[in-house]
């Protein structure tokens, strides 16, 4: 039921419209005077006040004034004397919902009451609406005030630098790690500078570009590439770069550039190259060591030869001289004499056979010594390969020339299979030539080494052109082949299936220069059955 | 005449110095480049001690040790190992293979290293011949 405070110091229509408001079904109270409804008012609250304007004391005017002071809300009707227009005006201006003249027509009442009524409900609806669209703004700002600081601790926390910029290119963010990165403070970063300061060359160029609309290819201007930064101290910074544009529907706002900080991975690169280099150092020291203890074994026992050789040549051409019984010498000088020269003759011969033989074996180990070095030179030099043009079939042609005499000498066909539809292409032929050398050199041991003399040992030397872009040398052979151990260490350093007589450095030699050229290596094998080297080398013809 | 040594080693450097010092001691040296032509020269030679290298090509120094000692025939022919590896390592590796079921080999008469002086090789050979 519906509160309603009814103000009139006449006592005879209190009374009348109580009755009438009343049956209309409202929870009436009445004031006889302005100052009455006002107390009343404010203890208790009434959303529609019906207040006659004439009346001693306070007027109506001067009530609907104080309740809408208290309350705006509140429907105040204003009743006023018969013609009192002005009254009624002014009431309107200040605020009452509606006037009802006197006689108060109970018709008409109930009309303006009911008019009130909506007023209030309509009133409560909008403030409903209100609080709600309120309540609402004051929810997504607080999501958005967490969003945003969850963002900003986001950015704030990254291990990687982040600085953003606007479409001026002005710094708007410039996390710590970028600070820590670049040395400069967010403030400063912020105030005086611009993306130029901070991204790689070349890219805030090209950002201007965009921002210009000169480059509309903008999808990925920078991605994940290696590139260098400069700090606030001049130290050049390696990082990871990457790069994007910020846009609005199609419209750039800004950018923003990720670096990563590269400079504790280079240096644990550099130390891991290091140390491996150390290990490589080390691994190499100890073959080297083995060989050259193997060669001056040989130069030892060489010189051990000759030594005794002089000595023995010496001391035996003395004791010699001393058995012979001089004197016989004048009874038969001349048959003494000759039996010394013979005697001298045999001595110096055995003497001169085995200083030969030490020297030679002085001499064999000299060869090692030159050999192991000059691998082990071309190996480790950093020889810039001379390229010309050169037909690949000329150095084929030149190996077998070179090793021809060598196969007769083992009883072993060196065959030619040489493709003419090769052409010239770049390469180098001194680095080249010495490849296969190697490679038929080896094809021609492991005939040698091979102890099944039923085959009829070959040698094949082919060349191919593979396609327009690449060459091809073969070299098969069906000697001793490999098992796959074996096959496995052959591109290891100071590995040898040859015993003292290979230094293990020829086939890490001749990968080297394969590489070199771009090119790559193969090697298929069967034990007993043979062997394939394979060299594969970009070549247009030219 | 003069006792036979028969040295087995595949490297001819090693062959040229030890029959050197062989000789020098009044010796007569046989050789053979691998263990194959090894058992051949101790069937032809009849050799009184045998200069043996056991890392040849194709485990051919082991296998001829292990079958002339396995064998009633040769196994009193003294046999001084002369090899680049340390007689330790030899003697684990024969170890190895008496347990892989082979039937256990005695140790050899002597082991020399690899490099070995003249001398010290001489000293030896004289010691098993006179």
């Amino acid at each position: 039921m519906s509160k309603l405070l009814l103000i009139d110091d006449e006592d005879g229509i209190r009374k009348v419209l109580s009755i009438s408001l009343k049956s209309d079904g409202y929870d009436v109270a009445t004031a006889a005077s302005g100052q009455q409804g006002i107390d009343l008012f404010q203890k208790e609250f009434f959303p529609i006040v019906l207040t006659d304007i004439k009346m001693p004391g306070m007027d109506g005017i001067e009530v609907l004034r104080r309740i809408k002071e208290i309350n705006p809300e509140v429907e105040v009707i204003v009743i006023t004397g018969h013609g009192d227009m002005k009254s009624a005006i002014q009431s309107l201006h200040l605020g009452a919902s509606d006037f009802l003249t006197k006689p108060v027509s109970d018709q008409l009442l109930s009309i303006a009451l009911k008019r009130a009524e909506e007023r209030l409900k309509t009133k409560k609806t909008l403030n409903n609406y209100a609080n709600d669209l309120w309540n609402m703004v004051k929810e997504k700002t607080k999501e958005i005030k967490r969003r945003y600081e969850f963002e900003d601790k986001l950015v704030q926390r990254s291990i990687d630098g982040i600085v953003a910029t606007d479409k001026e290119e002005n710094i708007i963010i410039f996390n710590s790690a970028a600070e820590e990165m670049f040395g400069y403070t967010v403030n400063e970063a912020k105030s005086a500078m611009n993306a130029g300061n901070f991204y790689p060359e070349g890219i805030s160029q090209k950002i201007s570009d965009i921002f210009a609309g000169k480059d509309r290819d903008a999808s990925d201007i920078f991605v994940g590439d290696e590139a260098s930064v400069t700090a606030k101290s001049g130290e050049a910074v390696p990082v990871r770069f990457s790069c994007a544009m910020l846009y609005e529907g199609d419209k750039p706002i800004g950018s923003v550039g990720f670096f990563q900080d590269l400079r504790k991975i280079k240096h644990l690169e550099k130390e891991l190259i290091k140390s491996e280099r150390l290990a490589a150092i080390g691994q190499t020291v100890a073959g080297l060591a083995h060989g050259v203890k193997n060669i001056l074994n040989g130069l030892k026992g060489g010189l051990y030869i000759v030594n005794t050789a002089l000595k023995n040549g010496a001391a035996g051409l003395a004791a010699e001289n001393k058995k012979i019984d001089y004197s016989m010498t004048s009874a038969l000088p001349f048959q003494a004499r000759s039996l010394k020269r013979i005697i001298d003759n045999n001595e110096t011969e055995r003497q001169q056979k085995k200083l030969k033989t030490g020297w030679e074996m002085v001499e064999r180990n000299i060869h090692k010594v030159s050999d192991l070095v000059l691998d082990l030179l071309s190996y480790s030099k950093e020889r810039e390969p001379e390229y010309e043009k050169y037909n690949p079939n000329i150095i084929a042609d030149e190996v077998c020339d070179l090793m021809e005499s060598k196969a007769k000498e083992y009883d072993i066909d060196l065959i030619r299979d040489i493709d003419r539809e090769m052409g010239e292409i770049y390469l180098d032929p001194k680095g080249m030539h010495s490849c296969l050398l190697n490679l038929v050199s080896n094809a021609i041991d492991a005939c040698v080494f091979d102890l099944d003399t039923q085959k009829h040992w070959h040698v094949k030397v082919m060349t191919r052109r593979k396609n327009e872009s690449g060459v091809a040398f073969e070299v098969v052979d069906n000697g001793c082949g490999m098992d796959e151990e074996t096959q496995s260490k052959i591109f290891a350093e100071f590995f040898s299936t040859k015993g003292t007589r290979g230094t293990g450095l020829g086939l890490l030699v001749t990968q080297k220069i394969v590489k070199e050229h771009g090119g790559t290596m193969y090697v298929a094998s069967q034990p007993g059955k043979g062997t394939i080297f394979t060299i594969r080398l970009p070549g247009k013809k030219v | 005449m003069a006792k036979k040594v028969l040295i087995v080693d595949d490297d001819v450097d090693v062959r040229t110095f030890v029959s050197s010092v062989v000789e020098d001691i009044g010796y007569k040296p046989e050789l053979a480049k691998d263990g194959e032509e090894g058992i051949g020269k101790i069937k032809e030679e009849k050799p009184a001690l045998i200069i043996l290298d056991i890392l040849m090509p194709k485990e051919s120094g082991i296998k001829m040790y292990r079958a002339l000692k396995t064998d009633s025939q040769f196994s009193d022919i003294p046999v001084i190992v002369h090899s680049g590896i340390a007689k330790r390592t030899f003697l684990r590796s024969q170890k190895a293979l008496d347990e892989f079921g082979d039937q256990p080999v005695p140790e050899p008469e002597a082991y020399l290293e690899k490099p070995v002086e003249p001398e010290e090789l001489g000293a030896m050979i004289k010691k098993f011949l006179s």
